[in-house]
C-alpha cells in the first residue's frame, strides 16, 4: 500500500494534468472540476501515507540511476502540506483566472508542478530530488510567465535563467559527490563529512549542490529572481511559489546539511552567514517596497533566511540541536501556511483593483471584516506575536542561538560574533513587524484620498469558495499558535528523524518570561522602525494633504541589473565569443591565405593596346568556384603525397 | 566466421534502387517507391543486425588489402540508428521537398546515401571504411547544394574541400600505420603488432592525431570544423537534419574504429595524444555552443550546436573509460534524435511561414503547436534536462570524466560540459519562450493555425517521443552498449 501511495502521489498529478488538458479543450467547467478533484484526491492520498510510514518505492533504471522514494514523518508532513496548499490555491484559481487567456495551459503546468514537487519531497536520494527539481523549475516557469505582460516575460526569463544556471551548478556538485561516493542515497550519505579525512572536495561538492537549491529557496546572493517573479506571477501561483516551491529548495539544503554535513560546524558557519544575509536583505527590501506583493515576496525571502538560520544552528549545535531542528521545521511549516493565506488575500485585492500599489489600494480593506481577519492572522503569525504560530518557531530558533552562545568552548570573539547574529535575528524580526504594519495600516487604517467611497461600496469582492478557502487558511494559524505543545511539538517530533536530530531533553516552555522577552524586543524594534523610519522617511505629504508611500530604494543598487546581467549576458559572452571566433577562424584564414597564394597572379585587367593590329583581348573569365576548390583540394592532396614521398625516402 | 553474401543487400539495393528514382516524375508513385525502398532497405539492415557476427570479402586486392564487410556490435549500433532516422526523415521530406523542387534528384541521392551509409556501418577493415567514407562525401554533396543557389554551391564546395582534405589526412595516416598492423581488419582491442611497434610509438601517436583530425573533420571537431556551420544550414531541412544527426556520426564511427579497433585504448591511454584530443574536443564543445549562442539565423545556430554536441561524443570516446564510452554512444543516439527534430522543426517553420531568424518566431507556438512542442522537448534533451534523453548521456559522460586517473582533466571536462549546457539553454530556450509566450498584446484574432500535414508532424512526434522515452528508460540501450564496451575497454 505504501509503495502504491508513493507512486500515486508522484505520478498521478502528471496523468491528471494531461486528462485535465484534454478535458479543457471540450469543457472549461469539466476541467476545473477535474483539477480540483485531483488535488483533493492527492490530499487524501497524502494523508493516507500516514498509515504506511517507513515504506519505500523505487523505480530502477529510470533516467539511468533510477528513482527512489521513501515515506517518513518529515516527507509525510511536506506531502500533506503541499497537497493541502495546492487544493486551497486551486480552488481560488477558478475565480482568479475567470477572465484569463491560456487557462488550459495554466492548469496543465499547475498539476505537473504538483507532481514534481511531490517527487522532490518524497525523494530518498539526491538523484531523484534533482530530476524532479529540474522538472519543477520548468513547469513552474510557465506559471510565472502565465500573464505574458512585458514584466512577466522579463521576470520569467530571469526565473528560468537562474533556475537553469543553479540546476547545472548543482549537477556539477552531484557529479563530484557521486564520483567520490558511488551513491546519492540520503541515508547512506549521513555523517559523510565526519568520516572523510580530506574534506576539501566534499565542501566543494556541497557548495555547488547548495547553489541550485539556494536559488529556489531565494538565498542571498541568488535571490535576484525572487521579488520580480513573485510579483509577476498570478497570485495563486505566487502563493505556491512562496509556500511550497521555495521549500523544495529548503528541502534540498536540509538534505545536504542534515546528512552529508551532519553536525559539521564549518558548514554550519557558511550557511549561517548566507542565512543572516538573506534574512536581513529580505527584511530591508520589504520595508522599502511600496507594493503589496513585493513586500510579501521580500518577506518570504527574509523568512526563508530565518529557516536557514535554524538549519545552520543544527549543524553548529551538533548533538544538542533539538531546538534548532524543531525551530527550522516549524518555521518552514508556519511560513508556508502564513504565506498561502497572505498571497491569496493579496490576490483578492488585485482581482478587485488591478494593482498592488500601496498608494492606490489604500483603504480598500476598510469595512471588509473577512479580508481584515485573513491579513491580521497572517501578519500576527509572521511577526511572531505570542499565541500565533510564528512565535513558536521563531522562539525555538532564537533559543537555539542563545543556547549556542552559552555553550562551552566558544572564545570571547566567537561569542561576540554569535551575539551579533542574535541581534540581527531580533532586528529582522523587528523589520518584519515594521513592514507588516505598513501593509496593514495602508489597507485597513488609512483612507483612500480619492476612491474611498467606491471601495467602501465593494461588498461582493470575493466569491464564496475563495472566501471559505481564505478563512480556513487564516484560521489555522492561531489554532496552531495557541496549542504549541499539542500540535506543533508533535509535528516537530514527527519530522526529527529526517534531520537526524535528537529529542529535546525537556518540553519547551513557550510562554515563559525569557521566551516572551525575545518577541517583545522584536515588536519594540518594529514599532520604533515603523514610527521613526517608515513614516518619516518612506512617506511624503502630497499637495492634497494626504500621505503617499515612496519607493526610495536606489535604482542602481540592484544585484541583477548592476552585476549579474552585465557580467553574464554582456562581458562573459563577449570574451567567450571573441576567443571562440578566433579559434574557429584559424583554418579559414589559412585556407584564404592559401587560395590567395594559389590564384596569385598579375592584375587581370589587360589594357587594350592602342595599336589596331593587335586583337582586343577579353578579360579572362574569373575562375569558377568549382575549379578553385578542386584546385585547392588537389593542392592539398599533392602536399599530402609529397610528405609521404619524403618520409619513404628519408625514414 | 561465416561468409555471408547477404551483407551486400542493404548496400547495393538502395544504391541501385536510388538510380531509378531519377525517372519517377509522378509524385505519388515516387513517394510510394521511395518509402518502399527505404523500408525494405531498413528491414534488410535490421534483419542482418539480428544475424550472428559474420563476414564477407568482396574483393581481395593483395594479400593484406581487401574490401570486406562484417557485422559486429558497433556496426549494428550505427546501422540501426541510421535506418530508423533515415526512414522517418524520408517520410518528412516528401512534403517538404515539394516547395524546393527537383524532387527526383533529391530522393535519388537521399536513397543512395542510405546504401552508402550501410556500407560505412558494415565496413570490415580500414580500406573498405575509407572507400565508403569518400563515397559518402561525394554522394551527399548534391544534397547540400540541392537549392542550387550560389551560396549553396559555394558551401557545397567548401564541404567537399574540407571533407576530402580530412579523409586525405586519414589516408596519409593509414600509410604510416599499416606497417605496424597485424591485419587491417577491425578487432576489438586493436590490431597493433607489438613486435613491429616497438620503438615507433612516438610516430604512431602522431599518426593517431593525424587520423583523428582527419576523421574529426566530418564530426565537426576543431580545427577542421569550419565547413559544418556553412554547409548544414544551406541544405534543405531534411538534409540538414541527417547531415547533422547521422553523417557527422560517420566521422565518429571512423574515430571509434581507429581508436578502439585498430589502436586499442591501452595504447592511447595516458599519452599526450589523449590529452591533446581532450583539449581539442573540449575547445570545440565550448566554441560551438558559444557561437551558436551568438548566431541569429536559426538553422546556422543549430549547425553550430552540432559542432558542440558531436564533440561531446568525441570527448567521451577519448576519455577511454567505460562510463565515458557509454555516455558517448548514448550521446550519438540522443543527439541524432534531438538534432533531427530541431532541424525538421526549423524546416517546418520555413516551409509554412518562411521565417528563418530566431527573433522572428514570436507566437510560433500558437501557430504550430505540435511543431513547437517537439522543438521544446528536443531543446530540453539537447540541454540535458531530466528526464529527457540528453541528461542521461551527460551524466555518464561526466562520470566517465571524473575518474581518479584523469584528475583535474576530468573536473575541467565536466565543468566545460555544463558551461556548454548553459549556453545551449541560452540559445534554445529563448526561441521556445518567444514561441509560446508571444506577449499580452498577441492578437489571437489574427492567429492562423499553420500546422504542417501529418507527413511532417508524425515523424516529428515519433522522434520527440523517443527523445523523452529514451531518457526515461535508457536501460536496454545502455545494456547493449555496455556489452560492446566489455570487449573494448
Amino acid at each position: 500500500m505504501g509503495k502504491f501511495l508513493l507512486a500515486f502521489l508522484v505520478f498521478f498529478p502528471f496523468a491528471a494534468a494531461l486528462a485535465g488538458y484534454l478535458t479543457g479543450r471540450r469543457s472549461k467547467a469539466g476541467r476545473d472540476a477535474l483539477v480540483q478533484a485531483s488535488c483533493l484526491l492527492e490530499l487524501l492520498a497524502a494523508l493516507g501515507l500516514a498509515g504506511s510510514l517507513g515504506a519505500s518505492f523505487s523505480w530502477e533504471g529510470f533516467c539511468g540511476l533510477g528513482l527512489h522514494f521513501a515515506a517518513d514523518g518529515f516527507r509525510l508532513t511536506m506531502a500533506v502540506l503541499t497537497a493541502f496548499i495546492w487544493l486551497l490555491t486551486t480552488i481560488s484559481s477558478k475565480e482568479y483566472f475567470a477572465a484569463a487567456h491560456n487557462r488550459n495551459r495554466y492548469y496543465l503546468f499547475l498539476l505537473m508542478t504538483l507532481g514534481s514537487t511531490m517527487g522532490i519531497f518524497l525523494s530518498s536520494d539526491l538523484y531523484t530530488t534533482f530530476v524532479f527539481f529540474e522538472v519543477m523549475s520548468f513547469t513552474s516557469w510557465v506559471m510565472v510567465a502565465q500573464e505574458e505582460t512585458p514584466d512577466a516575460k522579463k521576470a520569467s526569463g530571469t526565473y528560468l535563467g537562474v533556475a537553469v544556471l543553479g540546476g547545472l551548478v548543482t549537477l556539477m556538485g552531484l557529479f563530484l559527490l557521486y564520483s567520490r561516493t558511488g551513491t546519492l542515497e540520503m541515508s547512506a550519505l549521513t555523517g559523510l563529512a565526519a568520516q572523510t579525512a580530506d574534506k576539501g572536495p566534499l565542501y566543494a561538492a556541497g557548495v555547488l549542490i547548495l547553489v541550485g537549491f539556494g536559488v529556489k529557496a531565494g538565498m542571498y546572493p541568488l535571490h535576484i529572481w525572487l521579488p520580480d517573479s513573485y510579483v509577476a506571477a498570478p497570485a495563486p501561483a505566487t502563493a505556491l511559489l512562496s509556500a511550497v516551491l521555495s521549500k523544495a529548495g529548503v528541502f534540498g539544503i536540509l538534505a545536504v546539511s542534515c546528512n552529508i554535513f551532519l553536525h559539521d560546524a564549518p558548514w554550519g558557519d557558511l550557511i549561517l552567514v548566507l542565512a543572516v544575509l538573506t534574512m536581513v536583505t529580505g527584511a530591508v527590501l520589504a520595508v522599502f517596497s511600496a507594493n503589496l506583493k513585493r513586500t510579501l515576496a521580500c518577506s518570504s525571502m527574509s523568512q526563508i533566511g530565518f529557516i536557514l538560520v535554524g538549519v545552520a544552528m543544527q549543524c553548529l549545535l551538533g548533538e544538542e540541536n533539538a531546538l534548532a531542528v524543531g525551530g527550522s521545521m516549524l518555521h518552514l511549516l508556519n511560513h508556508s501556511l502564513i504565506k498561502t493565506a497572505l498571497f491569496m488575500a493579496a490576490g483578492v485585492v488585485f482581482l478587485n483593483l488591478g494593482t498592488f500599489d500601496l498608494n492606490r489600494l489604500r483603504g480598500f480593506g476598510r469595512k471588509k471584516p473577512l479580508l481584515m481577519f485573513v491579513f491580521l492572522m497572517g501578519i500576527l503569525g509572521v511577526t511572531g506575536v505570542p499565541l500565533w504560530n510564528g512565535y513558536v518557531s521563531k522562539t525555538l530558533i532564537h533559543e537555539s542561538i542563545v543556547e549556542y552562545i552559552a555553550a562551552a568552548g566558544l572564545s570571547a570573539g566567537q561569542a561576540a560574533y554569535y551575539r551579533w547574529v542574535e541581534w540581527l535575528f531580533l532586528i529582522s524580526g523587528g523589520l518584519t513587524v515594521a513592514y507588516m504594519t505598513k501593509i496593514f495600516v495602508a489597507l485597513f487604517v488609512e483612507k483612500n484620498p480619492t476612491e474611498q467611497q467606491r471601495y467602501d461600496g465593494m461588498k461582493r469582492y470575493v466569491s464564496r469558495p475563495t472566501a471559505v478557502v481564505l478563512a480556513v487558511s487564516a484560521a489555522i494559524l492561531p489554532v496552531l499558535g495557541m496549542t504549541p505543545g499539542l500540535t506543533m511539538d508533535s509535528i516537530a517530533g514527527l519530522c526529527r528523524g529526517f534531520m537526524n536530530g535528537e529529542a529535546p531533553a525537556h518540553a519547551v516552555e513557550y510562554f515563559s518570561l525569557t521566551n516572551l522577552k525575545g518577541a517583545a524586543i522584536s515588536i519594540a524594534i518594529g514599532a520604533a522602525v515603523y514610527l521613526l523610519l517608515v513614516r518619516p522617511l518612506l512617506m511624503k505629504k502630497q499637495p492634497d494633504g494626504s500621505w503617499a508611500y515612496l519607493d526610495r530604494w536606489p535604482r542602481w543598487l540592484n544585484l541583477e541589473y548592476g552585476l549579474y546581467r552585465p557580467v553574464l549576458l554582456k562581458i562573459l559572452p563577449f570574451l567567450g565569443a571573441l576567443a571562440a571566433r578566433f579559434a574557429c577562424s584559424l583554418v579559414d584564414w589559412a585556407v584564404a591565405g592559401l587560395r590567395a597564394l594559389l590564384f596569385w597572379k598579375a592584375p587581370e585587367k589587360v589594357e587594350p593596346p592602342t595599336d589596331d593590329y593587335f586583337g582586343v583581348y577579353p578579360e579572362r573569365p574569373h575562375p569558377h568556384t568549382i575549379s578553385n576548390s578542386l584546385a585547392y583540394s588537389l593542392l592539398l592532396f599533392g602536399i599530402g603525397l609529397s610528405i609521404t614521398l619524403l618520409y619513404l625516402l628519408f625514414c | 566466421m561465416t561468409e555471408n553474401a547477404a551483407l551486400l543487400l542493404p548496400i547495393l539495393f538502395p544504391v541501385l534502387a536510388g538510380l531509378v528514382v531519377f525517372g519517377l516524375h509522378r509524385p505519388k508513385s515516387r513517394e510510394i517507391y521511395v518509402s518502399a525502398v527505404l523500408v525494405l532497405g531498413a528491414l534488410s539492415a535490421f534483419w542482418l543486425c539480428f544475424q550472428p557476427d559474420s563476414h564477407f570479402t568482396i574483393w581481395q586486392l593483395t594479400d593484406n588489402i581487401s574490401l570486406a564487410l562484417r557485422i559486429d556490435g558497433f556496426g549494428r549500433f550505427f546501422v540501426c540508428l541510421t535506418s530508423v532516422i533515415w526512414v522517418l526523415v524520408g517520410v518528412y521530406a516528401f512534403e517538404y521537398i515539394r516547395h524546393e523542387g527537383r524532387d527526383e534528384r533529391f530522393f535519388a541521392f537521399y536513397v543512395m546515401t542510405f546504401g552508402v551509409l550501410m556500407g560505412v556501418g558494415f565496413a570490415g577493415n580500414l580500406i573498405t571504411l575509407y572507400l565508403f567514407y569518400e563515397f559518402m562525401t561525394l554522394i551527399t554533396v548534391p544534397l547540400v547544394i540541392h537549392t542550387g543557389t550560389k551560396e549553396a554551391v559555394a558551401a557545397g564546395m567548401k564541404y567537399l574541400g574540407y571533407s576530402v582534405f580530412g579523409a586525405g589526412l586519414a589516408l596519409l595516416g593509414f600509410f604510416f600505420l599499416s606497417p605496424s598492423l597485424k591485419t587491417m581488419d577491425f578487432v576489438p582491442g586493436g590490431v597493433l603488432d607489438p613486435a613491429k611497434t616497438a620503438g615507433r610509438e612516438p610516430l604512431l601517436l602522431v599518426v593517431f592525431l593525424l587520423i583523428m583530425v582527419g576523421f574529426g573533420c566530418k564530426a565537426g571537431m576543431m580545427p577542421l570544423q569550419a565547413w559544418l556551420p556553412t554547409a548544414h544550414p544551406v541544405a534543405p531541412a531534411p538534409a540538414s537534419g541527417v547531415l547533422s544527426g547521422i553523417i557527422t556520426k560517420a566521422g565518429v564511427l571512423a574515430i571509434v574504429r581507429v581508436t578502439y579497433y585498430i589502436y586499442g585504448a591501452d595504447f592511447i591511454r595516458g599519452t599526450w595524444v589523449q590529452y591533446t584530443m581532450l583539449t581539442l574536443t573540449l575547445c570545440t564543445v565550448f566554441a560551438g555552443s558559444m557561437l551558436a549562442y551568438k548566431e541569429k539565423l536559426l538553422k546556422k545556430r543549430l549547425a553550430w550546436s552540432s559542432v558542440s554536441q558531436v564533440s561531446y561524443v568525441l570527448f567521451g570516446l577519448m576519455l577511454l573509460t567505460p562510463a565515458g564510452f557509454l555516455g558517448a554512444l548514448l550521446q550519438i543516439v540522443f543527439h541524432a534524435v534531438a538534432k533531427n527534430i530541431l532541424f525538421l522543426c526549423a524546416g517546418a517553420i520555413i516551409y509554412k511561414t518562411h521565417k528563418t531568424y530566431t527573433y522572428e518566431l514570436a507566437g510560433m507556438g500558437k501557430k504550430m503547436p505540435v511543431v513547437m512542442w517537439c522543438f521544446a522537448l528536443a531543446s530540453l534533451s539537447l540541454i540535458g534536462i531530466p528526464p529527457t534523453a540528453g541528461f542521461v548521456s551527460k551524466w555518464y559522460l561526466a562520470m566517465g570524466a571524473l575518474t581518479p586517473e584523469l584528475g583535474a582533466w576530468g573536473v575541467v571536462g565536466a565543468a566545460v560540459l555544463l558551461v556548454s549546457a548553459l549556453l545551449t539553454a541560452g540559445y534554445l530556450l529563448p526561441v521556445v519562450a518567444e514561441g509560446f509566450f508571444p506577449g499580452k498584446d498577441f492578437d489571437f484574432a489574427k492567429l492562423k493555425k499553420s500546422e504542417p500535414g501529418p507527413g511532417m508532424t508524425v515523424p516529428l512526434i515519433l522522434l520527440a517521443a523517443a527523445a523523452v522515452l529514451l531518457g526515461m528508460f535508457p536501460g536496454p540501450l545502455s545494456a547493449f552498449i555496455q556489452s560492446l564496451c566489455g570487449s573494448l575497454l
